[in-house]
């Protein structure tokens, strides 16, 4: 008895030392870049006709600083496309999910810049603090901070908002999201949005069968089900309809059923995974509705 | 004089390994940040938090202190564990057939959840020879984080117990359920499962002073287990989880 009382003071004392919050983000670190050189794990492969020259390749570091910290920390970044260009063409901010760094999301990055012709659209990545190179630990507001950094970097070489298309997979979708639907450095022109999740507490819904509070798992506020309803620009949704990891009904759907804005597209795609959909379509077909959606308006 | 080296080599091997295990269960699992797959913890409020509390009543005024630890079996890695759940339970026999009982959940503690159980196991039949003795356990789950975070779920079990041997060890079958009262969950949503059974079987070492539980559970086998954040490990393919305890407990 004395032995379960000791336990239970234990317990007592070290109530709510843990938390799940770092659950979220699932990041690798590595000690440099090697993009198509990559031998890791990556979500499909692309042949030689899609490569992005190495003068359109462009690496480097932003400080990055949300509005509770005291110091900046230093993330990378990688713009593909001519820097002289942002100026005056559209530019496609790229927020990437949950695992590894930019070398895993190289090729997605390689698609959409080479959607609509060979080398067509500018697009941004970086990687949040914590994964790759980055500096610093994964943190929800430095998931904001850190895309807004890369807008502030736009910014300063002549983007307008008019000519930003936000573009968020997985977990990316919740500072692409929020960056659309808040004022942040910039305001985008469209929001599109691949495999979105709508919160945290559906995730444990989902898992558990069960009507559980996020609360009792996790202090992420992240939400994109209510940050969706802020959005007014052009939304673009995609999802697979075999998405066993963020189910397309209670996640995406919920996102897009959300959305009241101007104009709202919805992909379902059949047989596509969370991260398959690209090879599902075909990689031609998936540049298409891209470049269907950023030339709309 | 070779053999005494080798035994020695492998010795420090095994030493060593020993030491890099450790340090790597350290690093990676519950003391540094419970790296289970995003969020699979959660899947343990799925009711088999812990095995069943009481199967046959204590006797009068006698108490019993337990501890369990298990849950469903989930892919981690490229391996498989049970949801590392600790469960400590009290129990006191009011009367030789009903014993009153409640249990704190350690783990959701450990994660500012105060989670506790509170229930009664009444023996309705003994047993007879083969035929076993039937028990049943009307119980509540209380979880509570913060004002907007806290739910409450009735429990109903019910066990066929048999015990053989000397020393009076016990083996079990049950049925397990919770009941879910919400209508709506997130976004306004219907919530559309309200039952969750599950059926379990157990054994029990019996001592003088203690017993020592094994339990396995089929958790809402009727529901499918597929397109979550979690990949349960289960027998049933694609449906419900699995649950492996184990557990001991101190009569006094």
């Amino acid at each position: 008895m004395k032995k379960i009382i000791l336990l239970l003071i234990t317990v007592t004392i070290f109530m709510g030392c843990f938390d799940l919050d770092n659950n979220l983000y699932n990041p690798s670190k590595i000690s440099e870049y090697k993009l198509d050189n990559y031998t890791g794990d990556t979500d499909f492969h692309l042949d030689l006709s899609y490569r992005i020259p190495d003068s359109l390749v462009h690496i480097f570091t932003l400080a990055s600083q949300s509005s509770d910290e005291s110091s900046a920390t230093t993330i990378y970044a990688i713009y593909i496309g001519s820097i002289t260009r942002i100026a005056t063409d559209t530019v496609i901010m790229y927020c990437h999910g949950n695992k590894d760094h930019m070398d895993s999301y190289w090729t997605r990055g390689e698609l959409l810049a080479n959607t609509g012709s060979k080398n067509r659209f500018g697009v941004m990545m970086i990687d949040y603090r914590g994964y790759g190179k980055s500096e610093g630990e994964s943190s929800e507001n430095g998931l904001y901070a850190d895309v807004d950094a890369a807008l502030k970097w736009l910014k300063s070489n002549g983007l307008s908002d008019s000519r930003l298309v936000m573009y968020g997979f997985s977990m990316g979708t919740a500072p692409a999201t929020k960056i659309a639907a808040e004022n942040y450095s910039m305001k985008p022109k469209k929001l599109m949005l691949e495999a979105p999740f709508a919160s945290a507490e559906t995730m444990i819904q989902d898992a558990s069968g069960m009507d559980l509070p996020g609360d009792f798992f996790t202090t992420l506020s992240i939400n994109n089900g209510e940050e969706i309803k802020s959005v007014s620009q052009p939304f673009f949704w995609i999802h697979g309809e075999a998405d066993d990891f963020l189910n397309i009904d209670t996640h995406g759907q919920v996102v897009f059923d959300n959305y009241s804005g101007s104009y709202g597209e919805a992909h379902r795609i059949p047989g596509a995974n969370h991260k398959t959909i690209q090879t599902t379509m075909g990689f031609q077909s998936y540049m298409d509705v891209i470049e269907g959606f950023i030339r709309l308006h | 004089m070779p053999q005494m080296r080798r035994l020695t080599n492998i010795r420090k091997n095994l030493s060593v390994n020993l030491r890099s295990l450790l340090f790597y269960l350290f690093r990676n699992t519950v003391f540094l940040k419970i790296r289970l797959p995003a969020l699979a913890i959660t899947c343990c409020m799925l009711s088999s938090c812990a095995p069943m509390r009481f199967v046959k009543p204590l006797e009068k005024n006698q108490q019993a202190a337990n501890l369990s630890f298990g849950g469903e079996l989930i892919k981690y890695n490229s391996s498989t564990i049970p949801v590392p759940f600790l469960t400590a339970n009290y129990g006191y026999g009011i009367d030789s057939a009903l014993t009153g009982f409640a249990s704190v959940n350690i783990t959701s503690a450990l994660f500012g959840n105060f989670q506790m159980n509170f229930g009664a196991t009444k023996q309705l039949l003994k047993q007879n020879i083969y035929f076993p003795a039937v028990s049943i356990t009307p119980s509540f789950d209380f979880i509570y984080r913060n004002k907007n975070a806290a739910k409450f779920y009735p429990q109903l079990a019910i066990n066929a117990f048999w015990e053989y041997g000397k020393k009076n060890n016990l083996v079990y079958l049950g049925i397990d359920n919770w009941f879910e009262l919400a209508s709506k969950k997130a976004y306004g949503k219907t919530q559309e499962n309200h039952w969750f059974f599950m059926p379990a079987i157990g054994h029990s070492f019996c001592g003088k002073k203690g017993s020592f539980t094994t339990e396995m559970r089929a958790i809402a086998p009727n529901l499918s287990n597929e397109k979550l954040v979690v990949e349960y490990r289960t027998p049933f393919g694609t449906n419900g989880a699995f649950g492996v305890y184990i557990g001991y407990t101190r009569k006094f």
